[in-house]
């Protein structure tokens, strides 16, 4: 179908997606649950001229299957209104070959028995009190399979396992909830990459920190309120990265194209090139070519090769994250950045691996040694941003408190609050490479229907001057 | 709408399961969804699948497996990795899920449109064509999406339940959009396509982009009004944070030792009511226990929260048929066909009329817990944010950000308007579920805007 389209389409693409994973969860010293899903598919893109795009899914991998489906994607597409001219799709080197991520112990190989163990021993530990209220284990893997062949002459095949774990203690008392996650909370640390990465979490090690922590929140004093200067650890800022930069450089939110959804952006095209995002520390890059990070691959869902590119540059924005078409608007090359969710979705502009490459400060210690007062927050808990990824507000699980350059004492329901190029203006610190760590989430929502991608997002603790913390009804 | 092919899918998938019980879950999609923007159609996205859901119950542990291969060897690979998922649970131990539940009667409801179900695209370019003539006589661009589908569900188990159920949805939003970018925000959600006018929409999404450059209002507490997609986006929330009755019985939830108590105003009632008019209906739950109506505010005060089976057994209490996933989600149960009831003022007009200064908000946007245990919420106004002055709307106001509760919300609630509507995002990630909130607008006496958009 792809090498010869249809009369009447322009381009066509096919991408054949199977996709099984697992996920184990446990909790009150019991199995919760454990799900095995599998589904297999292809989704068909064709370009009407005149028309614009139109997608259409099928789980019947046979010649009638498609052959209806891509009958379906022009109807759809020629029932619509006339779309107006837009600029051609550049041409792109056709993407051959095959790529796979790295695994160096497949997770599928590994009995439910070995796995369950792990959880279960894990999450006995979080139960040592019981103010703990519920307990949390749980563990993923996931293995896509995809193949990608377009009229462009594209045919690529690639292999993706990810794997990965969290444990997480509730702890409740006199009407105070805390929650405290490890390592990180929304599902954990997930990479690409096999059982290894799960074993090198160390679930159980953690388990009893974790544990004593949800206990200790239960009586710390409340975040105080007031602007301050703000440490963040490195998970939390991986997700601050990822609402309030990597989402406001979408180009197809650039250009309004996801108005009816996720939003718009507070950066325009004429931005690139000049605008100041943040103070001269700051550095971002999107890199699809990361070793382990969820957001890698040999090539995006349009055939286009992964690479890395700054998005950010000694403050100032450089470029976007963009499409085929997205691009073609503006008159660049594609980013290399289309993604779908599985068989069932199109490719829409995602992030890969957008990160805050690491500064030269040192460690956390050496972050906290120039704060007289302040206030260190980690693990993110609550997130919520505008639709133009201006204006955030920020809940982590735990905070504590800066006092002439040492952490003290705990801190409850810590949240912060800003404005996205002032927050970013007030960076004065980003620790050293050492500190620099890879964080997946599993959670990003965009698109509609509904697209949930993994992206992973590089960060260093960093420390932030005159900012709002505190935030309450 | 007689479901026999998903019904007869789900006896040949639960023929190759075994266990204590087991259950086979047919879930069936087809669906049409155009997306639009400046105008312009954008994305059009057309679904067809069928998947098959398998639940394997072993002392007191499930195992599940799911797939969109129906042939005999997808449906024997699934079964056996449902079979074994469950046996290596049972090694660990007796687990506490107590068993499936038995056939029970369950009722039949309106929530099928044979003409939605035609999925007839041009349909969706009517509509469209429709919105961009409209917004551009207004001088001003449309955003937004039309869907419609499709979703057929049949459940077979071993303890003797078969069920077969057929439902249609059909979404519009229309989002009216400025050079400037001031925005204005309508939506319609039904059983039936044939409920969208999409010229009606788009005129009363660009009714509320207002020519006059928005001011700012500075944190604080303000009388409000929220209209029904605010209420809705609130109450859904609600639903999660208070009435999850796996999150109440672990001391996790915002009722936890409230029920029984007054929570909210006297003129809130909130239920969930699966067979409602204007809803979207559904017969029956993810594990096959009959949808009925449960009252959960009455009155003002709490009266219930929701389960399923699981959670239900730690509660020491009865599934109340709110399972989203067979064996139970693992975030728990959740109503997923909120009613709250409404009230005596006619009009959102006679809503403003008491307040002398206030917001008036017609959605929010990327709202998200700050604490589960309070219903404490955040989020931002987004579409048509106005002041309230001396009982009129006067001017648009730039976007706010609220840090409140959703139960304290409640609680100050003055009145509500008598006119509900379904209110629904209709984001539908993974398989299709449409739901939403039916719900009127209400005033409350006191609202907490945290920040400004300056």
């Amino acid at each position: 179908m792809v090498a010869s389209p249809p009369r009447g389409c322009e381009y066509v693409e096919a991408r054949w997606v199977a996709r099984t994973a697992e996920q184990l969860r446990v909790s009150g010293g019991h199995v919760e649950g454990i799900d095995c899903t599998s589904d297999e598919g292809v989704g068909i893109r064709v370009s009407v001229p005149g028309r614009g795009f139109a997608f259409a899914a099928t789980r019947e991998v046979t010649k009638a299957g498609l052959e209806l489906a891509l009958a379906r994607a022009v109807a759809f597409a020629r029932a619509l209104p006339a779309a107006p001219p837009r600029a051609a799709l550049p041409s792109i080197p056709p993407a051959l070959g095959h790529w796979s991520s790295p695994c160096e112990i497949d997770p599928f190989e590994r009995s439910l028995d070995e796995r369950l163990e792990l959880l279960l021993t894990a999450e006995a530990l979080l139960r040592s009190d019981p103010r703990i209220v519920r307990g949390e284990a749980e563990s993923l893997a996931q293995r896509t399979i995809a193949a990608f062949a377009s009229s462009d002459g594209a045919a690529v095949v690639q292999e993706r396992t990810e794997c990965g774990g969290a444990i997480a203690a509730h702890a409740a008392a006199d009407g105070e909830l805390q929650r405290r996650s490890y390592p990180s909370a929304h599902g954990g640390s997930v990479a690409l990459a096999g059982h290894e990465h799960l074993l090198a979490l160390d679930l159980p090690g953690h388990a009893p920190r974790v544990a004593e922590e949800a206990l200790a929140l239960l009586s710390a004093p409340p975040c105080p309120a007031g602007r301050t200067t703000l440490v963040l650890g490195d998970e939390q800022l991986a997700l601050q990265v990822h609402e309030s930069i990597g989402h406001a450089l979408e180009l197809d939110r650039i250009l309004l194209g996801e108005a009816s959804y996720a939003g718009t952006s507070w950066v325009s095209p004429a931005d690139i090139g000049s605008l100041r995002y943040g103070s001269e520390l700051l550095a971002i890059s999107a890199d699809a070519t990361l070793p382990g990070a969820l957001g890698s691959f040999g090539w995006d869902d349009e055939g286009v090769s992964g690479r890395r590119t700054m998005l950010i540059a000694d403050g100032v924005l450089r470029a976007t994250l963009s499409d085929r078409q997205s691009a073609a608007a503006i008159g660049v090359p594609s980013g290399g950045t289309a993604r779908a969710d599985g068989y069932a979705r199109q490719p829409i502009v995602r992030m890969t691996n957008v990160s805050i490459e690491p500064g030269d400060a040192g460690t956390l210690d050496d972050l906290l040694a120039d704060v007289r007062d302040g206030v260190y927050m980690e693990t993110n808990r609550s997130w919520s941003i505008d639709d133009r990824r201006l204006h955030f507000q920020f809940g982590t699980e735990i905070g504590r408190e800066i006092r002439n350059g040492k952490l003290g004492r705990l801190l409850r329901n810590p949240t912060y609050a800003g404005v996205t190029p002032q927050f970013w203006g007030s960076l004065d610190a980003i620790a050293s490479p050492p500190a620099w760590r890879l964080w997946g989430l599993l959670n990003c929502g965009k698109g509609e229907p509904g697209q949930s991608a993994h992206v992973s997002h590089g960060a260093a603790p960093a420390r932030f001057r005159n900012v709002e913390v505190g935030v309450s009804a | 709408m007689t479901g026999d092919g998903e019904r007869a899918l789900a006896h040949r998938a639960l023929g190759y399961l075994d266990g204590d019980q087991a259950q086979a879950t047919v879930t069936s999609e087809r669906s049409l969804l155009s997306r639009f923007a400046r105008s312009a159609a954008t994305q059009a996205t057309a679904i067809d699948d069928t998947s098959v859901e398998l639940l394997c119950v072993l002392d007191g542990h499930t195992g599940a497996a799911s797939t969109n291969q129906l042939d005999d060897e997808g449906l024997a690979v699934a079964a056996s990795r449902a079979r074994a998922a469950a046996a290596a649970a049972a090694r660990s131990g007796s687990g506490p899920y107590p068993g499936l539940p038995g056939p029970a009667e369950t009722r039949p409801h309106e929530g099928f449109d044979p003409a939605t179900a035609m999925l007839d695209p041009a349909e969706a370019g009517a509509a469209l064509n429709a919105a961009f003539a409209c917004a551009g006589a207004a001088g001003l661009e449309a955003f937004g999406i039309w869907t419609a589908g499709e979703v057929r569900t049949a459940i077979a188990s071993s303890t003797g339940v078969t069920l077969a159920d057929a439902v249609t949805d059909a979404h519009m939003k229309v989002i009216a959009r400025d050079e400037h970018g001031r925005s204005g925000y309508a939506a319609t959600t039904a059983v039936s396509v044939g409920a969208i006018d999409a010229a009606a929409l788009t005129a009363a999404a660009a009714a509320k982009v207002s020519a006059t450059p928005p001011g700012e209002l500075p944190p604080g507490e303000y009388r409000v009004v929220l209209d029904h997609a605010a209420v809705g986006t609130l109450l859904e929330f609600l639903g999660w944070l208070a009435f999850n009755g796996l999150a109440h019985a672990e001391q996790r939830g915002a009722l936890c030792g409230r029920l029984g108590e007054r929570i909210a105003a006297p003129c809130v009632n909130l239920a969930d009511s699966p067979r409602a008019p204007g809803t979207l209906p559904r017969s029956f739950d993810a594990e096959g226990v009959p949808k009925r109506p449960l009252p959960l505010i009455q009155d003002g005060i709490a009266h219930a929260v929701v389960h399923d089976i699981r959670s239900a057994a730690q509660a020491l209490a009865s599934s109340t048929g709110h399972a989203l996933a067979p064996g139970g989600a693992p975030d728990g149960p959740a109503p997923t066909n909120l009613v709250l009831a409404g009230g005596g003022a006619a009009t959102l007009e006679e809503l403003c009329a008491p307040i002398e200064r206030g917001l008036f908000v017609t959605r929010f946007w990327y709202v998200n817990t700050v604490e589960p245990r309070h219903a404490l919420l955040t989020g931002m106004t987004r579409d048509g944010t106005f002041l309230i002055e001396d009982g009129v709307i006067t001017r648009p106001l730039r976007d706010v950000r609220f840090t409140d509760s959703a139960l304290r919300i409640l609680a100050a609630t003055e009145e509500l308007t008598a006119g509900q509507r379904l209110v629904s995002d209709a984001d539908l990630y993974g398989r299709r579920f449409a739901n939403g909130v039916l719900c009127p607008a209400l005033r409350a006496d006191g609202f907490r805007v945290s920040g400004g958009s300056a």
